[in-house]
Order: C-alpha cells, then structure tokens, then sequence
C-alpha cells in the first residue's frame, strides 16, 4: 500500500510500496495473493491453465494424430479355412453364416472400451478419442476467446460513445440494442452462419461475437454514465481536452474493470454456444470439436455412452475453467456486478 | 403507470420495425435461395443453361422473388402492416400457420422447463443462503456451479442414453426402463402420461441449467437482506424462523430474482431449438430449424418476428410487474 510507507522507509531506502517493486515480483505477489484469497478463483485458473497447454501442445500431449483410423487384425479368422477355401470354394458355402472366417486383414476398432492403448477409448469412426479431445480444445479455446475479443472491442467502442455523447446517438444505439436483445441469441446465429455455403471457424466466431455486443454496449454504457460526472473527468474538459481525448485517456481507463470481467465470464458462454451449433449440425464440419462428438456418441447409440460421456466432461471443464476465474475477478475488481 | 406502459409500449414499435428489418435483409443475402435447391432436387436441370435460366425465372417470378431487394422490402413492410405474414414457399400456406402448430408444443416444453427451474432454484437458494458456511451450502453451491458451466444438450443426451434408451448404470446392471417412444410426440392434453415422460427429459436439463443461475443470485441477494435491519426486528419480535425467512427475507430477495426469471421466460420459446432437435419435438424450435436448412424465407422471417415480439413484451410485462413490486423503479 503506498499510504503506508512512511518518511522512515523512504530514508533507509526500503521499498515498502507494492508499487516500488520490479514488474515480475509485482505481478507475482498479485498471483499469490489472488490464489489464496480466492482459492475457487485459483483453481478456475489452473483449469484455464491445463486447457490452454492442452491446446497449445496437443501434438505432444496427444498419444495419437487425431485423424489417424485405428484397425486391428480380424480376431475371427481362421486361416485354416482360409487355406481350404483357397483349393475348395464350397467351404464357404459351408460357413455362409460366417463371413468373417474368410476375412484376412484388418477392421476398424469403433466405440472400443478405455484401455492401457487408448486411454479413453475410441470414437465411432476408430479414431483415439483421447487425442481427440486434446484437439478439440484448440477450436474452443479459439473461438470462445476470439469470439469474446470481438464482442469486447466492439461493444466497448459502442457503449462508450454510447454513454459519453448521450442524445439522439445514445438513442439510437439503444433501441438498435433492444432490437439485438429481443432476438432469440441461437435462431440469429443459425441465420448468419448460413450466409457462407460452408461455415469455417473464423466467420462462426465472427458470429458469436457480433450477437454477444449488445450485452457489453449494456454494461459499458451505464459505466460511462457514472464514470462521466466524476470530478477528473470535469478537470480535463475544465483544461480543454477534447472528446476523443477524455473518451480515450480518462473514461476507458477507468472502466477497465467490468470490461474485464465480462470479457473473462463471456468466454464460458461461447465455448457453450459454439458446442451447441456443432451439435445441432450447424458448425464448421472440418474441425475437431467437442459439441459434434457429443452428437456423434449420442448418434452412436447405446452401446457406448463413453464418447458423449468424456466430450461433455471436457467442455463442462473448460467453461467452468472461465466461470470461476471470471467470478473470482469480478469479485476482486469490480463488487458492484454481483449477482449479475 | 399507464403513461409508463403506454411510453414503454411505443419504445417497442421501433424496436420490432429494426427486427423485421433486419430480417428481411439477413435472409436475403442467404446463399442458395429456396427455388435453385427446390429445382435442383425435383427436377432434372435442363442441360441449356437458357432453358435452366428459364426455368429459375419461372419459379423466382410465381414466388414473387423476382422484384429488386428494396421493392420487396417495402411490399414486405406494407403486407405485416396488415397483418399477412407472407407465404409459405413449401406449404403454401400462410407463413404463420406452422408457428401455430409448434407452439403448443414449445409452449408445453417451456412451461414445464419454467418449473423444474422455480423448484429447484427457490428452495436451494433459500436453504444456501440461510445455511451459510456449512457442508450442506458447499455442496449446493459447487451444484450451482457444475449445473451453470455444464452444456444443457448434453445433460440430456446423457439422461436420454441413461434413461430412456435403458443403458445400465456405472459399475451396476441396473437400468432404468423408462420407455418412451420417440416417434409420436403427444401434448399433455392428447395423452398425458406419455406426454409428461417425453417432456421430462428436456425440462430437467433445461430447468437445471436455468435454475442454476437463478440459484445463485437468490443466493445472494439473501444474504444481502438477511443483514438487513428490519431481520434483526423480525427476530427481535421472537418471530419464528419460518415467517422471519418467507415473509421477510424471501419477499424482499425474490426482487431482482423475478426480473431474471422473467428474462428466462423470454428466452424459453428461442431457447428450446436444441431439445426439440434432440427430443425430435415439433414445436416451434424444430420448425425454424428447418425452415432455415430448407431456405423457406417467409416462414423464418415470421416466426423470428413474431418471437422477438413476444420478447419484447415479456420484458415489458417483467418491468411493469418490477414497479409494481417496487415502486421506487417508477417514480426514479
């Protein structure tokens, strides 16, 4: 605390203020003291932490290439058959209802059990799913944040010129606001990820953000409203800087905090309606993606309810990962949004 | 307070005139209109690319798609001013009619999802807030935060695989034998038990999901009041623990609890695209979704119109309800 060090600490050269410190210390002390403060916020973090390094290093974490087909030599052949058949073709007819007596190759391993090779199993198609899902954290993770950037820069700029000029902009922006809210959010996302013939990820999240806007022009406007009567904000125009200028280096610095906070909490969001458009089969068929194993496990039938089983787990991680991380920091930075 | 209504209820009218605008224009740059996927699939394309133009134009001209974008737009305003939602290019039939079909169906799914939500929200809010710290508010909250972060489609494959296709539970050869036939869907008033089953599903993993953020901030807002000094009075009085929480606390906690769950109201009827996908429901969520694969233009325009309206004034309905409750809203 900087009201605390005293002309004492300043004489012996003692540096007492968090502030005095070197960066990396700083940051790190601020770590510490978040983690033990809030130990659920911590653990939101480690999660987020593991998914990141799932993504980042999945050819490494991941035991297999996730496209590769795994198949197994036909357990059911029996080569002496096979020999006879080779010099008499009526054994076959013997054996017709044992076609697989005569196969001598490989067949695929689909929705095979967890074991020591596969640790999770394998999907319906023969692929690992272990290494799967290690993959499938790469097309979350980048559209729950990339979609959660957009929304943020976006909605930023809108709700502070929203707030800042007030008027007939303000009116304007608002009722356009209404009108995003009263939309259904997944009926508009289905309208716009089938403008291009195939959806690809990029425009997918492109789409998730532009939906998730009117949230943040909400939570940024009535911040700027309150920031905007504050008496430095009067000190400034009082020394003749202009509104791009006031907008710029005295508001947004000082509404950081909830932007932050909505930033963090919205990834979960995201990640969960990405997941819900790769279910319904509205998603990029190309990529990886946990929502569209889990339709695919459930398509699977019953025999193996693993696969849908370990997808939902993984996303159910990740956006608790972000949900508590975001609670945690709204409870550090910003107390007044709680219970939002 | 009618000035107040009727001011909010004019707000409105732009509001609905921006959706149906927007609409009309983002179902238009669709790639891949109706007639060129209904020509493709019906008939074989002729191989002179005139004769196929022709054939394209025909179809465009008897569906009225062959006026520029802006003359459209404004036969398109002029006809919702009186009412006519358009045609249905598939059925021919009025574009509303399929909304109407489908609604007592999502109408039924949501009603039941609403509840499951209250049931579950209400009593686990109060019990957390009033049990504070103990082992019984831990587990209930590290519920609410499982039952929020957990995608709601897949609590109900996995109920659906568990329960209703009879998979035997982990480590055990118990099944649930709950079946259900997913082939006939029944309203509650057709057949109410193989009804109430088939909507069981979807309304406990819809309900879950809503109650848990509902949960959270009844939570919350309990704790808030429960500090309050007119408690303190209430338990001074020697009132019992049951009248101090109901009629007190939980009179003035269900405030800003009513507008969430009201907001929640709003998005049940878009809300539900994924369970009746999953519960193959013909409500109101299924139909859009084919509408859109389908590129059956008018139907979406008037079914997302028309669930923007009712938004719109379930919100309204949320804050009239709100200053009703409170006044201080009003008079601010």
């Amino acid at each position: 605390m900087a009201s605390e060090s005293t002309a004492t600490d300043l004489v012996l050269g003692v540096p007492k203020s968090n502030s005095d410190r070197p960066f990396p210390l700083r940051a790190t002390r601020a770590v510490g003291h978040f983690m033990v403060s809030k130990p659920l916020g911590g653990f939101g973090i480690v999660i987020i932490l593991i998914i990141v390094a799932m993504a980042v290093f999945a050819p490494w974490v991941s035991r297999y290439d996730p496209e590769q087909l795994f198949s197994k030599p036909n357990p059911d052949f029996r080569p002496d058959l096979y020999e006879q058949s080779l010099t008499n073709p009526l054994i076959k007819l013997q054996y017709a209802d044992h076609p697989e007596y005569f196969i001598n190759g490989e067949i695929a391993r689909p929705l095979e059990s967890p074991s020591r090779e596969h640790w999770l199993g394998t999907d319906r198609f023969s692929h690992d799913l272990y290494s799967r899902i290690i993959y499938g954290a790469r097309l979350s993770l980048f559209v729950g944040i990339g979609a959660s950037i957009i929304a943020m820069l976006l909605g930023t700029f809108f709700g502070v010129i929203s707030g800042f000029f007030g008027g007939w902009v303000d009116m304007v922006l608002q009722r356009t606001t209404d009108a995003m809210l009263a939309f259904p959010s997944l009926i508009l996302l289905l309208l716009f990820v089938q403008v291009l013939e195939q959806p690809n990820k990029y425009f997918i999240t492109v789409a998730l953000g532009i939906v998730g806007i009117s949230q943040v022009i909400r939570i940024t406007r009535a911040s700027v409203l309150a920031t905007r009567e504050e008496v430095y904000v009067l000190a400034a125009r009082s020394i003749g800087a202009s509104n791009h200028r006031v907008m710029l280096r005295h508001i947004l610095p000082n509404i950081m905090a909830p932007i932050i906070v909505i930033f963090t909490i919205t990834i979960g969001a995201y990640i969960l309606a990405e997941a819900g458009l790769q279910f319904i089969g509205f998603g990029d068929p190309t990529e990886i993606s946990w929502g569209k194993m889990i339709n695919e496990g459930r398509s699977s039938g019953t025999a193996k309810p693993l696969m849908a089983l370990f997808c939902g787990i993984a996303i159910t991680l990740a956006v608790l990962g972000f949900n508590l991380a975001g609670d945690a920091l709204r409870d550090e930075l910003d107390p007044r949004l709680r219970g939002r | 307070m009618g000035t107040y209504i009727l001011r909010r209820a004019l707000i409105n009218i732009p509001v609905i005139w921006m959706v149906a605008t927007v609409v009309f224009f983002a179902t238009s740059v669709l790639p891949g209109d109706y007639v060129a996927q209904r020509i493709a699939a019906q008939n074989p394309i002729p191989d002179n690319p005139e004769l196929a133009q022709q054939q394209l134009d025909a179809v465009r001209e008897d569906l009225g798609l062959d006026d520029p974008v802006g003359v459209r737009y404004l036969q398109y305003m002029g006809n919702l001013l009186q009412g006519d939602f358009g045609t249905s290019f598939e059925t021919r039939e009025n574009a509303i009619k399929g909304f109407m079909d489908g609604f007592p169906y999502t109408l039924q799914l949501g009603i039941m999802t609403l509840i499951v939500a209250t049931m579950t929200a209400i009593p686990i809010g109060i019990l957390s807030a009033i049990r504070q710290d103990t082992i019984s508010d831990y587990v209930l909250r590290v519920f609410s935060i499982i039952a929020l972060a957990a995608p709601n489609f897949w609590v109900a494959t996995m109920l659906l695989l568990y329960v209703i296709r009879g998979i035997p539970l982990p480590f055990t050869d118990a099944e649930i034998g709950w079946t259900i036939d997913l082939t006939s869907q029944a309203l509650i008033w057709e057949d109410p038990i193989t009804s109430l089953k088939l909507f069981a599903i979807p309304a406990i993993a819809g309900g879950i999901a809503a109650g848990a953020g509902v949960m959270r901030l009844l939570r919350s807002q309990m704790l808030e009041v429960l500090r309050a000094d007119y408690i303190r009075t209430a338990w001074a009085k020697g009132m019992r623990e049951r009248s101090v929480v109901v009629r007190h606390a939980l009179k003035n906690a269900m405030i800003p609890v009513l507008t969430v769950l009201g907001l929640q109201i709003a998005g049940l009827i878009g809300g539900s695209v994924v369970f009746e996908f999953l519960f193959n429901i013909p409500g109101v969520g299924n139909r859009i979704l084919r509408s859109i694969t389908a590129r059956d233009v008018p139907v979406v325009q008037a079914f997302i119109l028309v669930i923007a309206t009712f938004v719109v004034f379930v919100n309204l309905a949320v804050d009239v309800a709100y200053s009703i409750v409170d006044p201080r809203i009003r008079f601010s």
